[in-house]
């Protein structure tokens, strides 16, 4: 049964507790089951991944927290961003050579510049590599950055491949590259922007975000959790915003060359 | 090496050797094209002045577009060298070279805008040297056979045959001293080809032309050469 925890004010849950959340599952699983949905087997492999993987990832926070060490909680930030940056390059439709480099650099870039800003300039965390709140931090810029990379990324590919007569009819007028890629590469921008700037509008009204969401159920002041809220959008706003903006500028850097004529061979199908 | 095509037809029009006059138009120098890595033709040299239209003939697939657009400089050549009145597309800097030996793809491209501002939009880059002029836009229009009214169309309702002829003109406002055409009739009724082929025979620059119409190569071409032919022996 659960138990209070006095001191962070919430409650822990214990195995049990963990067991009858899993029963919801299970109804889920059941209607599949009577309308022949055929998704029970997915489902239980979905749900045993969820406790699998985060009790994993628990047991290793709990490691780094515990062992107070900087080379291991940078260890870590790096093992996120590499997994990011393939889980962002693998939605993608089409790609080139190079792609998973590019990505992680990508979100590397990102990644650094919001969490150095967000953590030593507006939390002050002390010390610098505080796993607490650089971890977690990291974990949704990341998530939302190659949701925003990956929608730059495909779109972009998509659109470069597709318009190629027209890319190079500009060029004959006598555009540059950077003349005949600008609406494409605009347009693959705002779509990678599009997911985070919806969200920031109907943060609070429509949904309560995660993270605030946690900290309330944690025992937070609402108000405190919204404050931190405010900076994460922030950060994910302006995370996304770089890292599709340096996507499509290193996409477009790997399609043209100086003699200004679009690569188009570079773009290779996804084969599925 | 010559593997393939750099067979002339009409010793005009061919390669007058690599000491040709610096100052000619258009030279390609012992080129060699080729596309994904296929090699289609080899050892091209080709010299064209003001006024000369060259037919490029041979066989399907072997190599007539790739050649095109290797000399608008949208793919590179294996080997070899353009120089246009001299000087390389290096030097001349590639965006301004292109709209000086413009090339007209066989599928004309417009964007999904009205026909005007299709016909602007090369007068918004960088390299533009003047503004688009409304008068000549609308002289050519007549001269080949397109009511003013087209302008203010949006460019997706037009028939293949209007888009052929707007492509055209657009590439044509730009003052290009060098067309590369590639099946610039394709899409055309017997009138329009016969208005098309009086303006381009008014052009005073050098075209490169293909086109599968042996009829239309005779009435235009001062030239021709043939690629992507196996030599016999």
């Amino acid at each position: 049964m659960a138990e209070l925890l006095l001191s962070a004010g919430a409650v822990a849950l214990g195995p049990a507790d963990l067991a009858v959340a899993a029963t919801l599952v299970v109804v889920a699983g059941a209607i599949s089951l009577a309308l022949g949905l055929g998704l029970e087997k997915r489902l239980a492999i979905a749900a045993t991944r969820t406790v699998v993987q985060l009790l994993l990832v628990g047991y290793v926070l709990v490691f780094v927290f515990d062992a107070d060490a900087p080379w291991l909680v940078l260890a870590a930030l790096l093992v996120m961003t590499i997994a990011a940056g393939r889980a962002a390059v693998q939605r993608s439709s089409r790609t080139f050579r190079g792609v998973h480099v590019q990505t992680f650099i990508t979100l590397l870039v990102t990644g650094a510049f919001t969490i150095i800003v967000v953590t030593q300039a507006v939390i002050g965390i002390e010390p610098w590599y505080e796993p607490q709140y650089i971890i977690p931090l990291l974990g949704m810029v990341l998530g939302n950055s190659l949701t925003g990379i990956s929608l730059c990324l495909d779109h972009l590919l998509e659109t470069l491949d597709d318009r190629r007569d027209r890319i190079e009819m500009e060029l004959c007028l006598g555009a540059t590259s950077w003349e005949a890629s600008r609406d494409s590469l605009r347009d693959a921008v705002r779509r990678g922007m599009i997911p985070i700037i919806n969200a920031m509008s109907v943060v609070g009204i429509v949904s309560l975000p995660g993270m605030m969401t946690g900290q309330i159920l944690a025992g937070a002041d609402p108000l405190d959790a919204v404050a931190y809220q405010i900076v994460v959008m922030f950060m994910l706003a302006a995370s996304t915003a770089v890292g599709s903006m340096l996507t499509a500028w290193l996409v477009y850097r790997k399609l043209f060359n100086d003699r200004h004529q679009l690569l188009s061979d570079t773009i290779r199908l996804r084969s599925q | 090496m010559h593997i393939l095509g750099g067979i002339g037809a009409d010793e005009a029009a061919l390669a007058r050797g690599n000491d040709g006059l610096v100052s000619s138009l258009l030279q390609l120098r012992e080129l060699a094209i080729g596309i994904g890595g296929r090699r289609l033709v080899a050892g091209l040299s080709l010299q064209l002045d003001e006024g000369e239209v060259v037919a490029v003939g041979g066989p399907s697939g072997g190599g007539k577009t790739t050649l095109l657009r290797t000399v608008a400089g949208l793919i590179d050549p294996l080997e070899g060298a353009l120089l246009l009145r001299g000087e390389s597309p290096d030097a001349i800097g590639w965006p301004r070279y292109r709209r000086r030996v413009s090339y007209l793809s066989q599928r004309p491209t417009l964007l999904d805008i009205s026909v005007r501002d299709n016909l602007a939009r090369p007068f918004r880059y960088g390299c533009a040297g003047g503004d688009f002029d409304h008068g000549v836009a609308s002289r050519l229009l007549t001269e080949l056979q397109l009511d003013e009214k087209v302008l203010e169309q949006r460019a997706r309702t037009l028939s293949e045959g209007q888009k052929q002829r707007v492509s055209l003109l657009r590439a044509l406002l730009v003052e290009p001293e060098v067309l590369l055409l590639d099946e610039p009739t394709s899409a055309l009724d017997p009138d329009n080809v016969a208005a098309v082929e009086q303006l381009l025979a008014r052009f005073e620059g050098a075209i490169l032309l293909v086109s599968h119409d042996p009829a239309q190569v005779e009435r235009l071409a001062s030239g021709s050469i043939s690629i992507g032919e196996v030599p016999d022996g």
